[in-house]
C-alpha cells in the first residue's frame, strides 16, 4: 500500500475551508458502499441525496479525481472524503474494480504521450488535444497546467498581500478605537480573503489577532504589535525575491505558501537522538493543532513536529513526552524549527533530560531565535527556575532573572506542586505573552504539563 | 489562578526597559494608533534606524509611514526579549505535625493507573487513595492537582486527597485559589479512613470472604447459565470491586474464558484492580 496522506494533505487539496468541512459530513464508511483502495487509488459509492449513490474515485499516487457527482469545484466533497476515510485508514484494501482500472489506464497512458509526444503534439496542436480518451475533467493536470497554476497561486498571493497591506494602512488611519475592530466579521472577512488569495497562514494569524482585541488591559499594545509584524511578513513577501534563500523560505512559509510534504522528505535528513521535551496542543479554528518540541542531544538543536485533527480524528501520539527517539528528521525549507519524522532507528528509550539553561540564557536563544525571524509566534526552551510571585504575576526565577508565566492553571499548579517553592528543571513554549510550561522534567519521571486537546473534540488514539 | 491569568496581555518586555528609548516612543505609537492617524499626526521616530526606515517606506502618508515604523519597533521589542527582575522565593510547605513531609511519591505506573481508573472505573478510586495513605506514600503533582481539582465539592475524597498529599496540599490551595473546596464542610474522621460500603445483594455478599475458586466458578457458571444479564452489572462490579484481593487473578481467568461481553468487562476490572494494588505494594 503507498504511504497514507494525512489530514493535513488532504486539506491543502480542498478548494476551499468549506470543502473540507463538507466532506468531513460524508468521512463515515456507513455514508459508503463498496470501498476500497490498493497503491494506486481508492474508490467507493457515497450515497448522497440522487437515488443512485455518486461513484468516486481518487488516484491518490498520482493526485487526480473523478467523481459522478454534478459538482464543478474539484475536488468534490465526496472525493475529499473519500481521502480522508483512506487517511484514517479506514479504506479496506482491494482489488480496483474495472472502472477504477481503466481509468488510471487511461491516465497511464495519456501521461505516457505526454512525455513521448506525438508529431501532433510537438508541433503544438492546441485544439484540445483530445485523442478519444477520457475528458480532461479527471482534475489531473499537465505540466502546463501546474506551471500555470503556480504562476497564478503567486499572483494571487501577490495581490492578498498588497490588500493585506492597504488593510493595515486603514487600521492605522482610523485608529484602533474603531468600533469596527471588536466586530469579528471585520477580521472574518479579510481572513477569508486571504484564505482565497492561498495565504492561509496569514489568515489563520488575523483569525488569532481577532482574539486580541479587547482580551486585556493592554490590547491595544498588543495588536498594535501585531499589525506591525503583519506588515513585516507582507513588505518580506513582496519583496521575496530579493530576500537571500533561506530568509525567503521563511518569509513564504509565513505567508502561507505550501511545500508539499515529498518535497520535504526528499531532504537530507537531520539524524539524532531526539529528546521529545514537550507537547504542546492549541485549537486553531475547527482544527486542533499539536506542537511537539524535540531537542537533538547530539546537535543541541530544536525541531518542531506538527499534526493536526479536525473533529473526532486523532492527533499524533507516537512521540512520548520524555523519551528519546534516535530518528531522521527533515527540515523544512527556512530556519523554521517544523520538520517531518522519517525513519526511527531505534524503540523510544528514557533518558534524563539534557542541562537546562537559566533564565538569562533561555531569553538569550528566544531573542536569537526572534531576532532571525520576527514574527514567530512559539519557541521552546529548557529551563531550571522556581515558580514565584511578582508584581502579582507568577514566573519563573532563578539568580539570573524571571519570565513571565502563561497558560492553563494547571501547568502551573502542577509545576508549583512538583517545586514545592524550590527550582525545578521545565520545558517551556516561548510566546510574545510568556512563557506556558509543558513539561516537568524531575528526577524519577516526567510529567506532562502542556495545554491538552477537549478530549470531545479529537477522537482517541 | 489569581496573579498570572489576571493580566494575560500584559507585556513582560513593558517592565524590562532595556532598549532604550524605543519603549517610550512605542508608548507614543500605541497612543496614536489608538487615535488614528487621521486625527493625529504620528510621533516622529528618535534618530536611528526605525527614523531611516521610516523615510524609506512605500506611501509618504502618514499611516504608511507609522506602519513601517511600528513593524520596526514592534521586532525589536520581541527580539529584545531580556529576563525581568528576579522574583524572591517562595515560602516552602509547612511540614505538618500529623502528617510525615518525607513520604515519597506513589510511582509513575500507579499514578497512571489512578488516570485510567478514573476515567473507566472511578468505582476503585476510593481504594486506591486509602492505600496510598495506608503505604505511606504521597500524590505525585500531577494527581494531586488533578485530584483537588475533581474533588472541590466532595469533602470526604477531598479530606483523603489532602491527607495523601502532605505537606504541599494545604501549601499549594493558599497558593491557587481555583483549587480550594467549593465548601467548608468537615467530614466525619472515620468517613475518610474507612472504604464506602457498597450495595450487593446477600447470595453475592457471601462471596465477597471466599476463595478464589469458589468466586471465580461461581461467577463463571452463573454467565454461562445466563443467570447474569445487564441489570446485574452494577452489583457485580460492586462485588469484584470489593472482594478480596487474593481472588483477582483467577477471576479475571475464568471470566474471560466465558467469552461473555458483560463477564469480559468484569475481568478487565479485575486485572485493573489486581494492577493497582500490586503497583501500590498491597500484592505482589
Amino acid at each position: 500500500m503507498a504511504e497514507r496522506w494525512t489530514v493535513e494533505q488532504v486539506a491543502a487539496v480542498a478548494p476551499a475551508p468549506s470543502s473540507i468541512a463538507a466532506a468531513e459530513g460524508l468521512a463515515s464508511p456507513t455514508t459508503w458502499v463498496s470501498l476500497g483502495a490498493d497503491a494506486r487509488a481508492a474508490w467507493g459509492r457515497c450515497r448522497g441525496s440522487g437515488a443512485e449513490p455518486y461513484e468516486t474515485m481518487v488516484d491518490h499516487a498520482e493526485v487526480a479525481w473523478r467523481c459522478s457527482c454534478p459538482s464543478r469545484r474539484l475536488p468534490c466533497k465526496h472525493a475529499l472524503a473519500l481521502l480522508l476515510l483512506w487517511a484514517r485508514g479506514e479504506v479496506p484494501e482491494g482489488a480496483a474494480p474495472s472502472s477504477v482500472a481503466s481509468w488510471i489506464e487511461g491516465r497511464d497512458r495519456r501521461a505516457s504521450r505526454d512525455s513521448h509526444p506525438t508529431g501532433r503534439d510537438a508541433a503544438g496542436d492546441t485544439d484540445g488535444g483530445s485523442d478519444g480518451s477520457d475528458p480532461p475533467a479527471d482534475g489531473a493536470p499537465d505540466r502546463g497546467d501546474l506551471d500555470r497554476a503556480r504562476d497564478e497561486r503567486v499572483a494571487r498571493m501577490f495581490a492578498g498581500l498588497v490588500e493585506l497591506d492597504r488593510w493595515l494602512d486603514d487600521r492605522l488611519r482610523t485608529g484602533l478605537s474603531d468600533p469596527a475592530l471588536a466586530r469579528y466579521d471585520t477580521w472574518d472577512s479579510l481572513a477569508a480573503r486571504l484564505v482565497d488569495a492561498r495565504a492561509g497562514a496569514l489568515a489563520n494569524r488575523v483569525r488569532r489577532l481577532a482574539g486580541l482585541v479587547g482580551a486585556g488591559p493592554d490590547w491595544h499594545s498588543d495588536v498594535l504589535a501585531e499589525l506591525g509584524l503583519l506588515h513585516l511578513i507582507t513588505q518580506a513577501g513582496l519583496r521575496i525575491g530579493q530576500l537571500d534563500g533561506p530568509l525567503a523560505d521563511a518569509v513564504a512559509t509565513a505567508s502561507g505558501w505550501q511545500v508539499r510534504h515529498a518535497d520535504v522528505l526528499a531532504g537530507v535528513p537531520d539524524t539524532d537522538e531526539w529528546f521529545v521535551a514537550g507537547r504542546s496542543d492549541v485549537r486553531e479554528d475547527r482544527i486542533e493543532v499539536r506542537r511537539l518540541w524535540l531537542y537533538g542531544t547530539r546537535s543541541g538543536r530544536w525541531a518542531m513536529l506538527l499534526s493536526f485533527a479536525a473533529y473526532q480524528q486523532t492527533l499524533d501520539d507516537s512521540w512520548q513526552v520524555g523519551t528519546i527517539v534516535d530518528a531522521d528528521l527533515h527540515r523544512y525549507p527556512g530556519g523554521s524549527l517544523r520538520a517531518l519524522a522519517g525513519r526511527r532507528h531505534a524503540d523510544p528509550l528514557p533518558l534524563a533530560p539534557p542541562a537546562a539553561r537559566s533564565v538569562a540564557e533561555a531569553c538569550d536563544a528566544v531573542g536569537t531565535a526572534v531576532a532571525a525571524e520576527p514574527w514567530i509566534e512559539r519557541y521552546p526552551a529548557m529551563v531550571r527556575a522556581a515558580p514565584a510571585v511578582h508584581d502579582g504575576r507568577w514566573v519563573l526565577t532563578d539568580h539570573t532573572g524571571s519570565l513571565p508565566v502563561v497558560g492553563p492553571v494547571r501547568s502551573l499548579a502542577t509545576a508549583l506542586a512538583a517545586s514545592a517553592g524550590e527550582p525545578v528543571t521545565l520545558t517551556v513554549e516561548w510566546s510574545p505573552h510568556g512563557v506556558t510550561p509543558l513539561t516537568l522534567h524531575l528526577d524519577d519521571r516526567t510529567i506532562d504539563v502542556g495545554p491538552r486537546a477537549d478530549p470531545t473534540f479529537v477522537g482517541a488514539a | 489562578m489569581t496573579p498570572a491569568a489576571s493580566a494575560p496581555g500584559q507585556s513582560h518586555r513593558a517592565a524590562a526597559d532595556t532598549t532604550g528609548g524605543l519603549d517610550g516612543y512605542w508608548r507614543s505609537l500605541v497612543t496614536a494608533a489608538m487615535l488614528g492617524t487621521d486625527r493625529r499626526d504620528p510621533p516622529d521616530p528618535p534618530a536611528g534606524p526605525v527614523a531611516d526606515l521610516v523615510a524609506d517606506a512605500q506611501r509618504p502618508d502618514g499611516a504608511s509611514r507609522m506602519l513601517a515604523a511600528v513593524g520596526a519597533v514592534a521586532a525589536a521589542r520581541r527580539a529584545a526579549f531580556v529576563p525581568g527582575p528576579v522574583a524572591d522565593a517562595m515560602q516552602p510547605p509547612d511540614p505538618a505535625d500529623q502528617v510525615p513531609a518525607d513520604r515519597p511519591w506513589c510511582s509513575s505506573a500507579a499514578a497512571a493507573t489512578w488516570r485510567e481508573l478514573v476515567e473507566n472505573w472511578p468505582v476503585l478510586e476510593d481504594e486506591w487513595m486509602l492505600t496510598v495513605i495506608e503505604r505511606g506514600a504521597s500524590l505525585p503533582p500531577d494527581v494531586l492537582v488533578e485530584a483537588l481539582a475533581r474533588h472541590r465539592s466532595d469533602v470526604v475524597r477531598r479530606a483523603r486527597v489532602m491527607l495523601a498529599a502532605g505537606p504541599v496540599g494545604p501549601w499549594l490551595v493558599e497558593h491557587v485559589p481555583e483549587l480550594a473546596p467549593a465548601g467548608t464542610r468537615r467530614p466525619s474522621a472515620d468517613a475518610v479512613a474507612s472504604l464506602p460500603e457498597l450495595p450487593i445483594p446477600p447470595d453475592l455478599a457471601e462471596l465477597l470472604h471466599r476463595d478464589a475458586h469458589t468466586v471465580s466458578t461461581h461467577l463463571a457458571d452463573g454467565f454461562a447459565a445466563g443467570a447474569f444479564g445487564p441489570p446485574d452489572r452494577a452489583v457485580l462490579v460492586n462485588l469484584v470491586a470489593r472482594c478480596r484481593p487474593a481472588v483477582l487473578p483467577e477471576v479475571a481467568t475464568m471470566l474471560e474464558r466465558t467469552g461473555v461481553g458483560h463477564a469480559l468487562m468484569l475481568a478487565d476490572l479485575a486485572r485493573l484492580r489486581h494492577r493497582m494494588l500490586a503497583e501500590l505494594g498491597v500484592t505482589p
